[in-house]
């Protein structure tokens, strides 16, 4: 242990030389933080900030995706039981926690100060809670200006999409996520996806109830009698895509029958900022190449 | 009450709510029109054609199934609680799909169902092969399926919590819900269904013969281990069908048959045929009920685990109506190991063990570099070490005393005080915690944790004052708490809320959320609780022998059973709120002291106590090494551990 002092002093020495050589970088390095959530860790990325440690790296990297998260990172294990003594040698200046690990503060406080954020709760308007922490968690890193720059670049991206399917006819949409061949996840009020759909001025079709993260699980003949243009977010789960071909339900929705349904890479569905924009993204994407909305 | 006039309630009730669904669905003729001819271009016959109709034949048809297996199981395990999961087809059939998912999703593509058929069949061949030398004789052949169980579903468990989101789906399943998108399940299970009746219909007359003791059967010439085997692989293929058409659903083939025979139907033949009736109406209805409450809640209903909740307080009102054998169900389990000539020197040899471990998981642990000792009074890595290495031991002993004490009182080697239902009780309002306060912390937690196991306790004890606390009755009560936990588990984890993560991590049974302060209380009413049994031991050598036997030699048995109940409920709550509901230690510690000698009841709890921490301590070693730096909960790698020393000791046996 009496070589932690020196090394951390080594690494923010080297983090300075860095932070000194990086070109047209006069600032200071950020603090070093870790974080158990993806969401706040999509959003450290997307102000520009390395975290120390995240938990399920490589959960990470197959759920979330983008942004990427850099080699550099340590893996602090399971999201809701992180490994305490990898975390204290890591010794980050802040640990950041959403509300779901709430628990764990009294014992992550003696590693170091804990920050929580809430997304994604009872009675509160997503978006504005996604510019929130956003805003916050650029104070808390030194970086204002980075977060008040992704608002605005979020912002113009849904300008810019609104812009691209503006004066069209876009019929209602059903955005589903298939968990297996006959039960999907329908989103709507609370998620991450309706929040983009409200910024483009787009229409979800779906009439019924949604939890606290946007979502509501269905069996497939849910969908049945809904008239829109049905988007599914991948991925599917393994032999689901074979086991529609022949499912007599699922060819008969309008939507399939008229091929005109969008599908879409994954995009992490309870993220904030920077899911959100490329949601944004792939949607329009998906919707300028499709088929012509005229067409039937 | 007829088993006729029983069914004849069902089917009116069924074909009631049938038109009320058809009414909402668009119109009662048109229903039927859509049966006959197919689905014309409107989205309201489509939905009927595909889903509403495909969805009834389903329900009435898996529900048959899974009545007929649970009968054929009763039968031939002579145990009126088996049940068609009994023998671990669920949960290999679950495993299965879950490594198929992991790491070979072609195989998916196949078809779902052949991959859980495999899965079923190969840990029904375990259960076989560990029991076989025991001509599967009923209590082994329900130990077996037992440990089986438990071993499947810690491997499952830990697959889960390291996959979570690509195992999502799997949970669904998990939950047996009968949605259909076309008649690919219905036209897979009749003919099986067909099948299996006819096998079970040809083994009809050898079956009956079951009801009478070995010596009997074997007597009148019939080869008893080919006869269950047969019986018993009928079962477990119905089983497997289902299970792999629509995943796991609980309550019906346990509840249809005991309800059949409540009713009258006493012959083999009579229950075979009512109690499947019985359960195509029995998960029809429920399926149609429950579908009128679609669309209300932002969630799925899957109806096997609703079906098993709702169930839950029927299978209480039930108990005290059930045929138990005379004495217990499960008589002879004691037989298992011999006495050791010197229990003390066995039990010294282990605490030298128990020491060394204690070392060991407090000094070497891995860490970013590789392997590290460290040396003992390195205070900052102790902090996080220490705690959970006295958490895991103290638990660890009260679950092996707690274990001990039920299993001598009920004389049932499958009692254990997972399956009392107390800690079942505590997990199901932590559950209602994390999700319905906003954020609760640790000490809440805590605290509604011993309010569900106070509740459980005290219905546990309302239940069964009538009966004078009989332990086969208490057991069965246990047995119906803990169906409802697992009823909950599945319908919670189905939804796909992200907060089922934090659910699912406290339920896998880790030391990871013990401070120093939770460890040193743990430890202390760990001894405390301990030493309270210790001046009873005269009662533990004597209730085994039988209530009469006990009240001759002067024991006054109900109340020593309530002492005995209260003590076993408090380790029970303890150990819970610290390493969840699911070590299955209580289970495994006093078969492990057995197996290694220790016999009369004082160096019995000794020996467990010390079985129980040496296995909890190590468990919680391996979990903190094997993945770092994610972490196994020590209470699957205690069932991991301690299933596999358990079934090495059936195969001796």
């Amino acid at each position: 242990m009496a070589d932690r002092p020196l090394r951390v002093t080594v690494a923010l020495m080297l983090l300075a030389v860095i932070v000194v050589l990086a070109p047209g970088r006069g600032r200071a390095a950020p603090p070093a933080v870790a974080t158990v959530d993806w969401t706040l860790a999509e959003t450290l990325l997307g102000l520009g900030v390395t975290p120390l440690a995240v938990a399920q790296v490589d959960a990470y990297r197959a759920w979330v995706s983008e942004p990427r998260l850099p080699d550099s990172v340590a893996d602090l294990g399971l999201r809701m039981q992180p490994n305490m003594e990898r975390l204290a040698r890591l010794a980050p200046d802040r640990i950041l926690i959403s509300r779901m690990f709430t628990s764990l503060t009294p014992r992550l406080e003696r590693i170091a100060p804990v920050s929580e954020f809430a997304l994604y709760t009872p009675d509160s308007d997503t978006w504005e809670q996604m510019l929130a922490l956003t805003r916050r968690l650029g104070t808390l890193v030194d970086r204002e200006a980075a977060a008040e720059r992704l608002i605005r670049r979020t912002r113009e991206v849904f300008a810019d999409c609104r812009g691209r399917i503006a004066g069209r006819d876009v019929r209602p949409l059903l955005m589903v996520q298939f968990m297996d061949a006959r039960h999907v996840r329908v989103f709507g009020e609370n998620g991450l996806y309706q929040v983009v759909l409200d910024r483009l001025g787009l229409h979800n079709a779906w009439p019924g109830p949604t939890n606290y993260w946007g979502f509501s699980l269905v069996g497939l003949e849910a969908l049945a009698g809904i008239d829109a243009r049905i988007v599914v977010i991948e991925p599917f789960p393994a032999g689901v895509e074979r086991a529609l071909a022949d499912n007599g339900l699922w060819q008969s929705l309008p939507s399939v029958a008229r091929g005109d349904v969008v599908r879409l890479p994954p995009v992490w569905s309870f993220g904030a900022l920077p899911s959100a924009r490329r949601f944004a993204r792939y949607l329009v994407d998906a919707l300028d190449h499709g088929q012509p909305e005229d067409a039937h | 009450m007829t088993p006729a006039r029983a069914c004849g309630l069902f089917a009116v009730a069924l074909v009631g709510l049938a038109f009320a669904g058809l009414h909402a669905g668009g119109g009662i003729a048109e229903g039927v029109s859509v049966l006959a001819a197919g689905p014309g271009a409107d989205q309201a016959s489509l939905a009927l054609f595909f889903a509403w109709w495909p969805r009834l034949a389903t329900a009435l048809l898996a529900g048959g199934a899974l009545a007929l297996a649970g009968v054929l199981m009763q039968q031939i395990l002579r145990n009126p609680i088996a049940a068609p999961t009994t023998l671990g087809v669920a949960s290999g059939a679950n495993l299965a799909l879950m490594v198929a998912t992991l790491m070979a999703p072609g195989l998916l593509g196949a078809g779902r169902e052949w991959v859980a058929m495999i899965g079923g069949g190969l840990s029904m061949a375990l259960v076989f092969a560990l029991a076989w030398r025991q001509a599967l004789a009923p209590v082994v052949v329900v130990l077996a399926g037992l440990v089986v169980n438990l071993y499947f579903g810690a491997l499952g468990m830990v697959l889960l919590l390291f996959h979570q989101e690509a195992l999502k789906g799997l949970l669904i399943w998990g939950a047996g819900s009968l949605a259909q998108t076309g008649w690919g399940g219905a036209a897979f299970l009749a003919p099986r269904l067909l099948l299996g009746g006819a096998l079970a219909w040809l083994l009809l007359r050898a079956l009956t013969v079951l009801a009478l003791d070995d010596a009997s059967v074997r007597s009148l010439g019939i080869p008893l281990r080919r006869l269950r085997l047969a019986g018993l692989a009928v079962a477990v293929f119905l089983t497997a069908s289902v299970v792999s058409t629509v995943g796991i659903i609980g309550f019906v083939g346990l509840a249809a048959p005991n309800l059949a025979y409540l009713a009258g139907a006493r012959r083999l033949g009579q229950r075979l045929v009512w109690s499947t009736l019985l359960g195509a109406l029995l998960l029809a209805t429920t399926d149609l009920l429950l579908q009128r409450f679609a669309g209300v809640l932002p969630t799925l209903i899957p109806t096997g685990s609703t079906t098993a909740a709702l169930g839950a307080p029927l299978l209480l009102w039930l108990i005290p109506r059930l045929r138990l054998g005379g004495g217990t169900a499960a008589a002879g389990g004691h037989g298992i190991g011999r006495r050791h000539p010197a229990p003390a020197r066995l039990a010294v040899m282990i605490a030298v063990a128990l020491a060394a471990g204690v070392v060991f998981a407090l000094c070497l642990g891995r860490a970013t570099g590789g392997w590290a000792w460290t040396a003992p009074f390195d205070w900052g890595v102790l902090q996080w070490r220490a705690p959970r290495v006295i958490a895991a031991a103290a638990s660890g002993v009260m679950l092996a005393v707690a274990g001990t004490l039920i299993q001598r009182v009920t004389a049932n080697p499958m009692a254990s005080p997972e399956v009392l239902g107390i800690s079942g009780g505590s997990a199901i309002a932590l559950m209602a915690a994390i999700f319905l306060l906003p954020a609760p912390g640790g000490v809440t937690l805590v605290a509604v944790g011993t309010l569900g196991a106070l509740a459980v306790l005290a219905a546990l004890i309302a239940l069964n004052h009538r009966s004078g606390l009989r332990p086969d009755r208490l057991l069965l009560s246990g047995v119906a708490v803990t169906a409802l936990f697992d009823a909950v588990r599945g319908i919670v984890l189905a939804g796909g809320d992200p907060r089922a993560q934090r659910v699912l991590a406290w339920l896998s049974g880790s030391t990871y959320y013990v401070d120093l302060t939770g460890a040193a209380t743990v430890a202390a009413l760990a001894v405390v609780l301990g030493l309270a049994s210790w001046p009873l031991v005269r009662w533990l050598e004597l209730l085994p022998l039988g209530a009469s036997t006990a009240q001759a030699l002067g024991v006054a048995v109900r109340r020593a059973r309530l002492v005995l109940l209260l003590l076993v409920a408090g380790l029970t709550a303890c150990a819970t709120l610290v390493v969840g509901p699911l070590s299955f230690v209580g289970l495994l510690a006093p078969h492990m002291a057995r197996l290694l000698g220790f016999a009369r009841a004082r160096a019995h709890l000794a020996g467990a106590a010390l079985c129980g921490a040496t296995l909890m301590v190590l468990a919680d070693w391996v979990a903190r090494q094997l993945l770092f730096p994610q972490e196994v909960p020590a209470g699957l790698v205690a069932s991991l551990l301690g299933g596999a020393y358990f079934m090495w000791g059936l195969r001796r046996l």
